[in-house]
């Protein structure tokens, strides 16, 4: 055998091992990922949107101090960003509370 | 070595194949064991194109001209600078190098993402991996850069004496990263449409690749303009020619991408629009692919062996087809409730300017492709030029200009007029001063001078409106903090990287604008045949043709200098030395000009014929501004590093983020 084909041999044993081992151990039965869960899925949104909307708050300071809104304007969209905020952390609080109780039921 | 080259690509290959597979049967089957075999797979395909690439470089370091590649791009005599960059000198390589980048990318985003969010990353890995099979597949298959020649010749062909340039191993790399980058983004975009993920997670995670991607197309585009500019002497650095024109679209694409997914994360709005225009960023860059090596469009850029056009095609289409299919019917989730709170406000420019993009990017599509229809349709041909280009995209791109100026000082949400007429009376101001300044000094009456002299106002306007900017933020800062003027400008910047990083960018947007306005509007030329000891004059400088010197500068190599005393107001300013350099084996000789810039202008040589009497033909161009474009690209290179620079304030929410999340929803690895 040429020493070109040799190595060519090795080359395939080790891809071949690489991408089977973990065929054949015990991980069979693990799961990838659980069973989608709304919960979780609107979880994660609320979080970002939260975030999103805190910063948006932060950003309306902003375009006040360099005089981008008026005085009027600002009140309306704050007031406007913070219910938005509100709402957002109270289903963010619900959904803590509804998750723990199921936690504890189990 | 070479055996070992072809082997691994058909490795990667068959990796990359059962990858794909593997990905998606894990996670539709739920499957860790299989998810756990794909992972393996993107760094071994990474590794078998990376040895493979390693000995294409090796055959052209050694001069292997078994190899039909290494002997059609290179010769013995070719220095090691450009024999690493023949690599990409030809259709086989560059795919090669293209796939190399690919694999590159996709190890980077297999490693910051393969233990996150494991209902999305596998599809985004195994779209990704298709891109690569295809790639894979044209090169194992189509053109193979380990084709031997059976009786291998002494010597090569040489590489194309044009791209015997220093740009050659600067500006394919740049533009490739661009091409191929975007693929990241795309793959996820797509994940997300698959694994029904349609929030904002999928921008989240590509950002940093989509402004990485933007970067890298946007100095591509920059340097290829420089090197046209320096190397195929005709004055000019950007001609629409429709290998520029295939580079140019997906940066403009990209860039209104860029703006609307901040409108996307700031109110979950445009989610059609963004998904729209990723793919159309994507297929854009397989599109610039297809007309490089289709053989449809004749151009400095294409390659030889035009054959791969129909792979492209079809891949393009598939690719359209299919996303387009998979946006439809994910349409009803990928509704928002939100709306614009006002049409007087930030996002509602946002929009306007991405209007103003696409607008741009389609006339330049159609122009590009204009002569492939006609010649289909009517039998004829007919070439699209420059005038064309010029004639619909100058008025846009003077909206778009103002509206770089208008967007940062409209705020966010809402704007209020009386507000706003405030904010504008500088930059008009600075306007209304520029026109009146400029009134006297400037000639008006053609198109092109008109148009001109408003791109002079609205840089401007715009410069004003962005200085103002910065200014306000400082001000405020300063009136918050005991801080210097220094101090608080930095802090503002560095705490807002994103928004100033922006700002700067624009600028750099100006920088070029107004580069391009006076070096169309203002330039002129001359040419002569001169005697050794004439003089003539082109705009204040008086130019004396000295002699013409022949130098052997290599045994393949021949250049022949004219050598040109530039005289300014009476004084020596410049010694110019254009050339003319032959090559062995080459009947075309190449031009090397010679360029004094200054911030006003270009002084501009080019040596086009010369005689054994020793008279030349000299070719004198002044190109106003040329430079403010270099240096605008400098300061959107600055920019977008700011801009992309790691921000730890979001690190730490992101960070919380994920704690909160975990506490409430722990991943099966921690219950």
């Amino acid at each position: 055998m040429e020493f070109v084909h040799f190595l060519e041999l090795l080359f395939i044993v080790i891809v071949l091992l690489l991408v089977g081992i973990p065929l054949f151990g015990k991980l069979k039965f693990k799961k990838l990922v659980e069973a989608v869960d709304p919960d979780n899925d609107e979880y994660k949104h609320l979080l970002v949107r939260k975030e999103e909307t805190l910063i948006s708050i932060k950003e309306l300071e902003c375009d006040l101090d360099t005089e981008k809104i008026s005085d009027t304007d600002y009140q309306e969209l704050r007031k406007k960003l913070e219910a938005e905020a509100n709402e957002i952390i109270e289903r963010l609080d619900r959904l803590e509370q509804s998750r723990k109780k199921t936690k504890s039921t189990r | 070595m070479n055996d070992i080259g072809e082997f691994t690509l058909l490795v990667a290959l068959a990796t990359a194949i059962y990858g794909c597979v593997a990905y998606v049967m894990a996670v539709r089957g739920n499957r860790i064991d299989l998810y756990l075999s794909a992972d393996k797979t993107p760094l071994i395909v990474w590794g078998c194109v990376m040895i493979s690439s390693i000995c294409l470089w090796r055959a052209f370091l050694v001069n292997d001209f078994s190899l039909q590649y290494v002997w059609a791009y290179s010769n013995i005599e070719l220095d090691t600078f450009y024999k690493i960059a023949s690599f990409w000198g030809g259709q086989k390589g560059s795919l090669l190098f293209w796939t190399l980048l690919l694999t590159t990318y996709t190890v980077v985003v297999h490693f910051q993402n393969r233990k996150k969010n494991l209902r999305v990353v596998p599809y985004a890995m195994a779209v990704l991996l298709v891109i690569i099979i295809f790639f894979l597949f044209l090169i194992n298959f189509s053109t193979n850069p380990f084709e031997r020649i059976p009786l291998p010749p002494e010597d090569g062909r040489g590489l194309n004496p044009l791209l015997q340039n220093y740009w050659m191993v600067i500006h394919p790399p740049t533009l490739y990263l661009g091409y191929v980058g975007f693929t990241v983004p795309f793959a996820f975009a797509v994940a997300a449409l698959i694994s029904k993920n349609l929030d904002d997670g999928w921008i989240r995670v590509t950002r940093k690749w989509t402004l990485i991607s933007w970067f890298f197309l946007c100095m591509g585009n920059l340097f290829g303009a420089s090197w046209a500019y320096v190397e195929l002497g005709w004055g000019g650095y950007w001609a629409w020619d429709p290998v520029e024109n295939a580079a140019f679209m997906p940066l403009l694409i990209a860039t209104a991408f860029l703006h609307s997914i901040m409108i996307q994360e700031k109110k979950d709005m445009m989610k059609v629009w963004n998904m729209s225009l990723i793919l159309l960023t994507f297929v854009m860059t397989i599109f610039g692919t297809f007309i490089t090596r289709s053989g449809l469009i004749q151009s400095v850029h294409t390659f030889d062996e035009a054959t791969l056009g129909y792979y492209f095609l079809a891949f393009l289409f598939v690719i359209l087809f299919a996303c387009m299919a998979l946006i439809i019917v994910r349409l009803p989730l990928l509704k928002s409730e939100n709306q614009l709170d006002s049409f007087l406000s930030r996002e509602s420019s946002f929009l306007f300017n991405n209007l103003l993009l696409l607008g741009i990017a389609f006339a330049t599509f159609w122009g590009t492709i204009f002569p492939i229809i006609s010649e289909a349709v009517r039998g004829i041909k007919i070439t699209v030029g420059p005038p064309f280009y010029n004639q619909v995209n100058v008025p846009i791109g003077l909206a778009l200009l103002a509206l770089v100026g208008i967007g940062p000082v409209i705020a966010w949400r809402r704007a209020t007029l009386s507000n706003l007429k405030k904010n504008f009376l500088k930059p008009l101001a600075a306007a209304f001063i520029t026109a009146i300044a400029l009134l006297p000094v400037i000639p008006l009456g053609s198109r092109v001078e008109n148009y001109t002299y408003i791109a002079f106002i609205l840089c401007a306007f715009v410069m004003t409106c962005i200085l103002l900017e910065f200014y306000k933020g400082t001000a405020s800062r300063m009136g918050l903090h005991e801080e210097s003027m220094l101090g608080a400008l930095t802090t503002v910047t560095w705490r807002n990287k994103r928004r100033y990083g922006g700002y700067i960018v624009h600028i750099g947007v100006v920088l070029i604008f107004a580069g391009i306005a006076g070096s169309q509007a203002y330039g002129t030329h001359i040419e002569k045949h001169l005697k050794p000891g004439e003089t003539f004059k082109i705009r204040g400088y008086d130019i004396t043709y000295e002699k013409l010197v022949a130098v052997e500068a290599t045994s393949v190599k021949t250049r022949v200098i004219a050598q040109l005393q530039v005289e300014r107001n009476g004084s020596h300013y410049w010694t110019a030395r254009p050339e003319k350099e032959f090559y062995k084996g080459q009947n075309q000789p190449v031009s090397e000009v010679d360029v004094l810039s200054t911030w006003k202008e270009d002084l501009y040589m080019i040596l086009a014929d010369f005689r054994e009497d020793e008279s030349a033909t000299i070719k004198v161009y002044v190109n106003p501004m040329v430079s403010w474009m270099w240096t605008g690209g400098w300061i959107i290179a600055f920019g977008t590093m700011i801009s992309m620079w790691p921000d730890r304030l979001e690190q730490r929410r992101r960070l919380e983020r994920f704690r909160r999340e975990e506490s409430l929803f722990p991943s099966p690895a921690q219950e």
